[in-house]
């Protein structure tokens, strides 16, 4: 697969994506959105990997999306931003860890994107905007996922504003989960993957959907579709192992592929 | 070389229920049922309201006991009357008359009747007296896939001989209802109706003409298959279904679907329909989560469910419907049908238009 706008590298389970437009900012555009999520079926259908790791090359995370996409004497649709959302969902629902590892400027297109990550670690000079209602156009399906991680209050006042936040004050409004001096942020990529430990992509993809839904669903809706999951997650080999080990007895060795 | 096989297609679809409907507290209150868990799975079940054809209560307010006869009695009457009427709007919006017709199945699990239903229905909607025919009797919900897959393999057979599906399925003909919480479990769920297809194999017929049927793939699960059955009860079909059946069909989804794409060489997220059986509520939940569905995947099985019940084997049908009203296919859009039923047995078809 030649890719044009992004990079991957694979290593020991782990396979890193990275933006790689540096002279623009690592801004999306019409390539790159295609091309993320043809890489990410690709990662789903290879099941290689248990973790997948965003980063943007250079300096900056993401810029957001690239103006220039836009003919400039053409008239405008959202056929892109439909696209857009789509790469970004095929991300979101990729059956294993996703981890945003920001660097510099998380903006826009480039926050959406983090947000649908499991986790997010940045580095001490990392800031974040939704900046777009500022240029009169709208933060995209930001709108439908920040507020879930800063509280709709939070969520509107940077939304409207468009301010910019610094990592530190984004570690403490729950949008970055760790935060490192730059010089440790390998490190501390290489931490958060190690924290997922046992990787069940099950147990993963049903949990991190049950909690998505959770904002949606009501109480005694929820219930049935916890116990459709759970039913699942007992019926794997993983949790069988897990009983008899709970009972002393032997543990079928993992077959070798 | 042989030329490629034309694939047959649903090109037209009607559906038909019985004039009366019942919330769901209508049903309680004219049952008198004020057992509290029983009124909870009435409540709970996402369903607004069913189609019933039931007794007028009797002078001191108690509904009457229909006996196994009546019951029997009442199958014939309303399937005849309802699937006449599903057949009529079928034919309506197609460009075949019902004496152009050449093959009829007629499926149905809520009676049994000798002859069947077949030549009831050849006769009072006019089909030739030299129809082929074929009664599928007692399959339940999941019949109405095993009726498709009947009905496409003799179109597929037969180029440009039109055939007729029918899904007959009256299920207040087969209620026993003693107060007891697994008769309340089973008569908060179902509804009667009725739903035609017509399947004809032509190759000038394009995608705005219907969905191509393309391939089935079938699972009976063994283990299961006394969790889904019918019992003869005082002379009544009375329906026992067990509590672990939703999440046993959870569990085997992905077997028979998986198989059905990897056969096509397609992936989950290349289909943009899912036609699913509105089976309940925890089934549906359980073949969400299993399958990585959406809300939105699952729209015309939840509406079918909430207007209708658990209308058995017609239900696909009903939702094939909706999806077709919505008009949001396209031309190249894929789509995997779902029904799921006593067996325990999971049937799949996979659509193209």
């Amino acid at each position: 697969m030649k890719l044009e706008t992004i990079r991957v590298d694979r290593a020991d389970g782990v396979a890193t994506i990275t933006l790689n437009r540096p002279d623009q900012g690592n801004a999306i555009n019409v390539i790159m959105v295609r091309e993320l999520e043809q890489l990410c079926n690709r990662l789903e259908d290879g099941a290689a990997d248990r973790v997948v790791v965003l980063r943007g090359a250079g300096d900056a995370f993401c810029s957001g999306i690239d103006l220039r996409d836009f003919p400039p004497d053409a008239k405008p649709d959202v056929r892109g931003f439909s696209r857009w959302e789509r790469a970004c969902r095929t991300l979101e629902r990729l059956p294993m860890v996703t981890i945003a590892a920001i660097d510099g400027e998380c903006a826009g297109g480039g926050l959406q994107l983090a947000l649908t990550c499991d986790a997010r670690v940045a580095t001490e000079r990392a800031s974040f905007s939704l900046h777009e209602v500022r240029d009169g156009f709208l933060p995209g399906m930001g709108t439908f996922r920040l507020a879930k991680f800063i509280g709709l209050g939070r969520a509107r006042f940077m939304g409207l504003t468009g301010r910019r936040i610094e990592a530190a004050e984004a570690l403490r409004l729950g949008m970055v989960d760790r935060l490192t001096p730059v010089v440790d942020f390998d490190d501390a990529v290489r931490a958060t993957i190690a924290e997922f430990g046992a990787i069940h992509p099950d147990a993963i993809e049903l949990t991190r959907r049950l909690f998505d839904e959770s904002f949606e669903i009501p109480y005694e809706d929820f219930v049935g579709c916890f116990l459709a999951a759970q039913h699942r997650a007992i019926q794997t080999d993983a949790f069988k192992d897990l009983v008899r080990r709970a009972h002393q007895l032997d543990v079928p060795r993992p077959k070798d592929d | 070389m042989s030329p490629a096989a034309v694939l047959p297609r649903i090109i037209s679809l009607g559906t038909a229920h019985p004039p009366r409907s019942y919330t769901q507290q209508d049903l309680l209150d004219l049952f008198g049922c004020d057992d509290e868990l029983i009124r909870r799975f009435f409540t709970s079940s996402h369903i607004e309201r069913r189609y019933l054809v039931l007794p007028e209560p009797l002078a001191d307010g108690t509904m009457p006991d229909e006996d196994g006869t009546q019951l029997l009695a009442k199958h014939r009457r309303v399937s005849l009357e309802i699937g006449r009427q599903a057949i009529e709007r079928c034919l309506e919006s197609s460009p075949y008359s019902v004496s152009e017709l050449d093959f009829f199945a007629c499926v149905s699990s809520t009676g049994f009747l000798c002859p069947g239903l077949t030549a009831y229905l050849i006769e009072s909607t006019g089909m030739r007296d030299n129809i082929h025919r074929a009664d599928i009797l007692g399959m339940g919900c999941n019949a109405g896939m095993n009726g498709i897959l009947t009905t496409s393999q003799y179109a597929a057979a037969n180029p440009r001989s039109p055939a007729l599906l029918l899904a007959c399925e009256v299920c207040s003909a087969a209620y026993v209802f003693d107060m007891t919480v697994r008769t309340g479990v089973v008569n908060s769920l179902f509804g009667d109706a009725a739903a035609a297809a017509l399947v004809v194999a032509d190759e000038t017929l394009t995608a705005a003409d219907g969905p191509q049927l393309l391939g089935f793939e079938s699972l009976i699960v063994h283990a299961a298959r006394d969790e889904m059955r019918f019992e003869l009860e005082h002379g009544k079909f009375s329906f026992y279904l067990g509590w672990e059946v939703p999440y046993l069909i959870g569990e085997h989804i992905r077997t028979p679907v998986l198989r059905l794409l990897e056969r096509f060489g397609l992936k989950r997220r290349d289909i943009s329909h899912w036609i699913v059986h509105s089976g309940g509520k925890k089934v549906v939940d359980a073949i969400r989560y299993n399958l990585g569905l959406t809300e939105h995947d699952v729209r015309h099985t939840r509406s079918v469910l909430r207007n209708y019940g658990n209308i058995s084997s017609a239900s696909i049908l009903f939702s094939l419907a909706e999806l077709g009203r919505e008009g949001v296919v396209c031309e190249g859009d894929w789509g995997v049908l779902i029904a799921m039923g006593p067996g325990v047995s999971i049937e799949t078809g996979l659509l193209s238009w």
